[in-house]
Parts: C-alpha cells; structure tokens; sequence
C-alpha cells in the first residue's frame, strides 16, 4: 500500500520541494501535495525558491508547464507583479521588502480558489522568515516549491523535510538516472557527526581557495587532526586535493561541513570518497520525505515509470518512491492533472 | 484620424494598423524550383499564416533555397496582462549615476565579475567592467563610484566567490551563455547554492548576463537581476546603485 505523499510530509511544518534539475517534476508534486491538503480541508501556506507555475518554460519555451492551483484562504509569498497578474482576489498581510527581478514579496491571503503564479524570495534567510510569517498568519503547513537544481531551500536552517524530484531528464540510459539519484540520496543522508575529539577548524574560505601545498602545510602542522571543519561551502575540487594529500601521508579524514547543501560534487559520490578514506560528514541532518519521480523527458525521451521506480527502490532504501501522475500512486483519484506530452 | 490601438488584442503592423501581416525569411535543404516554392507556402501555412506570398526565393548553394515571404497572422496578444514586467526601466547616464551613487551609496561599490564554469566568453563581461566598453559606452572601470576586478574566463565558482568575498564585493556579475544543456544551467545556480553555503547570500547581488539570459530565467536560477542582450554598462550600473540605496534604506528583515 502506497503512502500519499500528503501522509509521508504530516510530520513537516516547512516542506521542501527539490528537484535534481530542471523538468523533474517538482511543480506536479506539489500541484499533488496541494490537492491532497486541500481536500483534507489543511490551510497551506506556499512559496518558492524560483517561480512557478508559468505558462511556458524560461529555456525552452515549447515545454509547457504546470500552474499551481491554490483553495480559498491558502496563504502565499509571491511578488506583487505576480499576484496583481493573477487577478485573483486577496488580502496583503504584509509587504516583505525583500526584492526579485520579478517585484517586491509579499504575503497574501487568498479570497477564493485561484491560479497564481509564485515567486518568492530568493535568498535562503528570507524564504524561511517567510514561511515563519505565513505559520504565524494561521497557515498549517508551508510548501517551498525549489527552481531548477536549487538545494538551499532542504537546509535545516529552512526546511523541515525534503520532497526530492528526479526524473528521465537526467540521462537517456535509466542506470544513469538511478546513479545520479542515489548520489543525491547519498548526500542529503550523509551521516551526522559523531563527536569524537576537537576538529581542527579551516579558515574561512580555505576549502574555496586553497591549493595542494597550503593544505600539505596545514596537514603537517597538524599531525594528529583526523576532522576537518568546514564552516561554508565545500568544492570537491578541496576534496580531491585532500585525497591526494592524505594518501601521501597515509592518513584518513572526516571533513565535517554544517548540512549537506554545502557540499558541491561534480563527479563522484560521497562514498567513492569514503571508500578512498575521506569521510562526509554534516552536522546536521535532512529529512529525507519522499523521492518522486518524473519518467518523461519533454521533447525528448521517456522511461518506464514501474521500472524506473523499481530500480530506484534497489538502490535506494527506506524512502518511499512516487510518480504521482502515475495511476497507482494512492491519491490518484484526489489529482485532476494527466502528465503533459 | 488615428485608430486607438486595441491593447488587449495587439497583433502585428505592416501596412496599417491590426492587418497582421509579418515577414518572414529561412531557408528549405532542398533544389531551388516550383517544388520547393511550394513547400514553403505550405509550410508556412502548418507555421498558421494565412494567404501565404513568397515574395523572393533565390538558390543560396546546390540543393539549398532561401525565401523571403509575407503571411497574415490571425493570433493576437494580451498586451494589458503583460505591460508590468519590469521592463520599462528609465535608465540613468552615466553622470547621473555617479551623482546618485554619491548622494545614497557614498563609497566605491565593489564589482566582481567572470564568465563562470567551462563557458569562454567573456566578451559580456568586458563589455560592461573594462574601460574599453563598446558601442562607446564604457563599463564599469571608468566610474568614479565603481571598483571592479574583472577575473576573465572559466574561473571556478569557488574561486569567484572567494575573490568576491575577500575584496567585499557588494555584487557578483557573471557571464553565461545559457543553453538547454544543463551544465550551463548548473554552472548558474551553484555558484548562488555556493554564496548561500558561505552565508553571504543577503550581503551581495548577484547579476547573471548572456544572450539569453531574462529576468525570469534569473529569478529561476536565484539571481537578483538578469540582463541580455541590448545591455550597456550604464542599464547595469542604473540596477547596482538604486539596488543598494534600496537595501541601504531598507534592512532585509532578520
């Protein structure tokens, strides 16, 4: 019996929608979430990281897009561009003073069912005041809709639980897509670290900047470190240079970053690194929800939804994989969307 | 006496006002003959013109004709949903600029651009930092109100980043040329996952620019403003100082 994903995210005040890259779905899962909540007669509050719910695709403009449908009473931060385009009637709660290519933030409350267009703030900080102010304004549950590959939304700092979308988009070969997907996996279900002994602290930016020998320098003067902590962003560019250099000497490390949307891997996974002995660890985890996915690539290819989901289901442990469109997810009967061609 | 322009169904103008007639021009991979005059008309019927007209078709090379046609378009636009889109900026010289940094900003602003990732153009870039500028607008450089560092092409994220924050860049210009491949994509959106990484995404702007690069794309991939093609140095520099006298006059909400 398959959980909706309404059930898997009751536990989340603030649910992030995130997506591997553009066109996995995001803006369907949500579309699937808001259905779900609203039959329940939940009151949401919704925002986003990008804009959603735009007719056509800002890259490709053949790709037509889903619009997000929100209940009476449902709270929203978006632009005022946006919400005065929408032509739905509302209350302003607030005017946010934060400001996007798109107009100044605000924070509504609907009148009636409607479509709007959401575009919310883009800086991290702001989107979490956000959603603190929609649960203050009596909204249930807040839904922050990501944009593209964007991951700062599923940051503890922010969010309570992560939806993640991926899809057919990824690659051509299905393995490709499960590779990539349990690598995202991975990453946001890094271990939490344990708190053995005092870690040596980098200087700001050093993971950004450094080359091999101030780090060589760095590690021979600390002979006994085996925990590096990384206060910003970590490149894998500085985990490859600590490969390099910990395998001259021997030694093995953890490098411990503040969550996993610090880390930044281009080609390889986090436990490619641990099996060379470098070991990710963060110092906070994500709540890892639910994984939906996408098995169309628009004006491009399409995998079999069954097949991709069973594969990932593999690979992937203790997370429930979903294609909402798909006719045996649960709350099929609750959605009224079909899949776009 | 003039006809009022109907806003909410504006279509295009060739000869008079509403007759849709629009010009079009591509080239077929096929001969030059009847044959393919024909299969012009017809496809520019599919393309939905009405009472298509070639009106010059020539042979460019073997096996290759180019047409120049007229089709009447039936469709029309609501202009009054889309008129709010922020385009209509007016735009600040360059000596207004420095008096408007001077009054609201009063210090040098800090700018540091590159064209990011495996992209190597980085004629955008120059376009709008170096003193040279073009079109006889020169960048940012020959401001008396901007300091700028111009890092050049293929720079890593991290090292722009890092370069912005040691020298406290008040904004990051990076040059991209966006296509539907999704490195270029990507290449966007971790630099801004980067400057959030490192806790700076409140202090600094962030601008993207390249051919195709809108306002909405920018939104999309967490940038604070996106400009394309048509830019010149003083539209940028315009953004930068009513950006930060905005910001300066109104602190983001802790």
């Amino acid at each position: 019996m398959t959980q909706s994903l309404g059930e898997l995210t009751t536990g989340a005040r603030r649910v992030a929608l995130v997506g591997l890259a553009k066109n996995t779905g995001k803006t369907v899962a949500l579309n699937a979430l808001l259905a779900e909540l609203r039959a329940q007669g939940r009151r949401v509050g919704v925002t986003s990281v990008g804009r959603d719910g735009e007719e056509r695709d800002a890259i490709d403009f053949r790709i037509a897009k889903p619009r997000i449908e929100l209940a009476g009473e449902s709270l929203v931060a978006t632009t005022d561009l946006l919400m005065r385009t929408s032509g739905l009637p509302h209350e302003t709660l607030e005017r946010t003073g934060m400001r996007t290519p798109l107009g100044e933030v605000l924070i509504a409350r609907l009148r009636g069912p409607g479509i709007v267009e959401v575009a919310g703030p883009s800086a991290a900080a702001d989107v979490r005041a956000v959603a603190d102010a929609m649960l203050a304004y009596g909204a249930e549950q807040i839904l922050i809709d990501g944009a593209i590959d964007r991951r700062a939304a599923s940051s503890p700092d922010v969010s309570d639980g992560l939806v993640m979308s991926t899809g057919a988009v990824l690659d051509r070969h299905i393995e490709e897509v499960v590779r990539r997907t349990a690598e995202a996996v991975e990453l946001v279900r890094l271990p939490v670290a344990d708190d053995e002994g005092e870690p040596l602290e980098l200087a700001p930016r050093f993971a950004l900047t450094a080359e091999g020998e101030q780090l060589a320098a760095l590690l021979d003067a600390h002979p006994d470190a085996r925990r590096l902590r990384v206060a910003g962003a970590l490149p894998d560019r500085f985990l490859e240079l600590l490969l390099n250099a910990a395998h001259r000497r021997r030694r093995e490390f953890a490098v411990v970053v503040a969550d996993p949307t610090k880390i930044f891997l281009s080609k390889r996974g986090p436990s490619w690194f641990r099996a060379q002995g470098i070991d990710i660890q963060t110092l906070r985890a994500i709540e890892l929800k639910a994984i939906t996915v996408n098995p169309v690539a628009p004006q491009s290819h399409q995998l079999d939804s069954a097949r991709l989901r069973a594969l990932l289901a593999e690979t992937i442990r203790d997370v429930p994989i979903l294609d909402v469109l798909h006719a045996d997810y649960a709350a099929s009967t609750a959605l009224s969307g079909s899949r776009a061609p | 006496m003039l006809r009022a322009v109907d806003l909410k169904a504006v279509r295009p103008y060739a000869d008079h006002l509403d007759d849709g007639l629009v010009q079009l021009s591509f080239t077929l991979p096929v001969s030059y003959s009847l044959a393919a005059r024909k299969a012009a008309l017809e496809l520019a019927a599919k393309m939905g013109f009405e009472e298509p007209e070639v009106v010059h078709y020539e042979q460019l090379t073997d096996g290759y004709t180019y047409f120049v046609m007229y089709g009447r378009c039936a469709q029309t636009i609501d202009f009054t949903t889309l008129q709010e889109t922020g385009f209509d900026i007016e735009y600040l010289g360059e000596d207004e600029i420095e008096r408007f940094a001077a009054e609201h900003v009063g210090r040098p602003i800090v700018v540091v651009g590159a064209s990011t990732g495996s992209d190597t153009h980085s004629v955008g870039i120059d376009a709008m930092l170096n003193l040279k500028g073009y079109h006889g607008h020169h960048g940012l450089e020959g401001y008396r109100s901007f300091k700028t560092y111009n890092l050049g092409s293929q720079v890593p994220n991290g090292v722009l980043l890092a370069k912005a924050i040691e020298v406290g860049a008040d904004a990051i210009l990076v040059s991209q040329t966006v296509t539907q491949q999704n490195l270029h994509v990507h290449n966007l959106t971790e630099l801004v996952e980067m400057v959030e990484a490192e806790g700076k995404r409140r202090e600094m702007i962030l601008a993207c620019g390249g051919p195709r690069v809108t306002n909405e794309l920018a939104k999309e991939l967490g940038y604070d403003a996106g400009f394309s093609k048509g830019t010149y140095p003083n539209h940028l520099a315009t953004f930068l100082v009513r950006e930060l006298a905005a910001r300066s006059s109104a602190p983001a909400p802790a």
